[in-house]
């Protein structure tokens, strides 16, 4: 089961401050990113999930500077300003952050096709759970085209957010590791 | 400071996670079951946001305006040629406008009648919508520092677009007419015809409780009724789009996923509504009344 704790691994330890608080930072600034009103028709229902993507990528390859706790918070604060169901999007990344830890291994030190793949898995587990509990909690069977959508336009997007992460994470936590 | 041992933080490390997920789930059951519960705390953290958001948003506000503006030079030709055959159009209605204003004073001076309470206008941006979420909203970057008050009917030139269902000091959110949430009555404007207009998530809202349903056709326009209190008579919000399924489906006037600036009318019928809570917020809105708006109409 997903919910199964695994330990962080060791990694190596960063000795940097701007490199620690980097995967927090950039997880609130997709977060953030995801409610700018971007003047596109249609575009505010089909927001690709950019707070998976940081999630996802962290997880992968600096699960120990992505504590559950900040990923909480965060979380939270996204569920208050965009006026969803609060609890729903701060469970569905909490349980996408246990799960790619379960499975880090697999990803670690693998090309980027084998990663992408691994994004769109979690993507469409994300993305039908989110539907899920958001159809349970406001008792309705909400239209599921658009969240299918979303979930196209999320997995086309990773590849950039991944590229913009990875070089990041190389000139500011790997380099002082 | 005293750094835990190892081992505590080993056993931290493990429960923590599942100890947040159940405090997640307990989150969203109490939210569901008092709804009112996490309002303040949204409004509050609305409010702390509201100034980075706002300044976060104004570049995407600049391009977006900087493209308008591109395509306005390119089609400036065509535009000016429609805009004269309109305006020769429009100044014919405005001379029939100006009488029926001075007949209708006239006819209210021999009824008598009440004469209808000032309506108030505060521009405001949006600085964030719901970012792909399952609700309907757009939180913008005035609140009870500009007079704004909850109910309040929000407006775009071509009809309406909501009402604020959260408001603080410096930011307030919109419940749009299409959210899953949103109920309005409306009547139709040809049949007369009460209904509600339920959003449901999608472009298009529905009717429903319609008194009239057989005599419906594709292209009449609804307006609101009035019931109910939040918002005037006769505000423009749609047209029927589609009768498919015995489920007329409205399509709103206002472009509502294209959202810049919106309008907050206050027309005098929050009266309906309790009164503000403390003295210093009634205060802080008598003030915010008197100056005038700084925000510009696009």
């Amino acid at each position: 089961m997903a919910l199964r704790v695994t330990s962080i691994p060791a990694l190596p330890r960063v000795n940097n401050g701007i490199g620690r608080a980097w995967p927090l930072f950039t997880t609130l600034v997709m977060a953030v990113l995801t409610m700018l009103p971007v003047r596109i028709p249609g575009y505010a229902a089909l927001t690709p999930a950019f707070t998976l993507m940081a999630v996802y990528h962290w997880t992968i390859y600096r699960p120990d500077l992505l504590p559950s706790t900040g990923l909480f918070a965060i979380g939270l604060v996204e569920d208050l300003l965009t006026g969803a169901p609060v609890g729903a999007g701060t469970l569905v990344l909490l349980i996408a952050r246990a799960g790619v830890l379960r499975y880090r291994r697999l990803f670690v030190n693998r090309g980027f096709p084998f990663v992408w793949a691994g994004f769109t898995l979690l993507a469409a587990a994300v993305m039908g759970m989110l539907w899920a509990f958001n159809c349970l909690i406001m008792l309705d069977l909400i239209d599921i085209r658009a969240t299918v959508f979303r979930l196209v336009l999320t997995v086309a997007a990773f590849p950039a957010a991944s590229f913009a992460l990875g070089r990041s994470q190389r000139v500011l936590i790997d380099a002082h590791a | 400071m005293i750094r835990p041992s190892v081992q505590v933080r080993a056993t931290l490390q493990r429960t923590t996670p599942p100890l947040l997920i159940l405090l997640s789930v307990a989150i969203i059951i109490l939210g569901k079951a008092d709804q009112t519960m996490f309002e303040s705390l949204r409004t509050a953290v609305a409010d702390r946001a509201a100034p980075l958001l706002d300044i976060l948003s104004r570049p995407l506000s600049a391009a977006s305006s900087a493209v308008d503006h591109a395509r306005g030079l390119v089609e400036i030709y065509q535009d000016n040629q429609r805009l004269t055959e309109e305006n020769t159009r429009l100044l014919q209605w405005q001379q029939i406008a100006l009488k029926l204003s001075s007949d209708n004073q006239q006819l209210r001076g021999l009824l008598k009648a009440i004469p209808e309470s000032a309506v108030s206008y505060e521009t405001a941006r949006v600085i964030a919508n719901s970012g792909g979420r399952y609700v309907r909203t757009v939180m913008i970057n005035a609140g009870t520092d500009q007079g704004l008050a909850r109910g309040q009917a929000a407006v775009a030139s071509e009809g309406l677009i909501g009402r604020l269902t959260e408001v603080g000091s410096r930011a307030a959110r919109v419940l749009l007419i299409t959210d899953l949430n949103s109920r309005i009555p409306v009547v139709v404007e040809r049949t007369h015809a009460n209904a509600v207009l339920a959003g449901d998530n999608s472009e298009r809202p529905r009717l429903l409780y319609l008194s009239d349903s057989a005599a419906l056709q594709v292209g009449d326009r609804i307006v609101t009724s009035g019931e109910g209190g939040v918002f005037p008579p006769g505000l423009a919000v749609g047209v029927v789009a589609s009768l498919a399924n015995g489920i007329p489906q409205v399509e709103p006037f206002v472009e509502l996923s294209q959202l810049g600036y919106v309008v907050v009318v206050d027309y005098g019928l929050s009266a309906a509504l309790p009164p503000p809570a403390s003295p210093m917020a009634t205060r802080a809105s008598a003030k915010a009344k008197g100056s005038d708006s700084s925000a510009v109409v696009r």
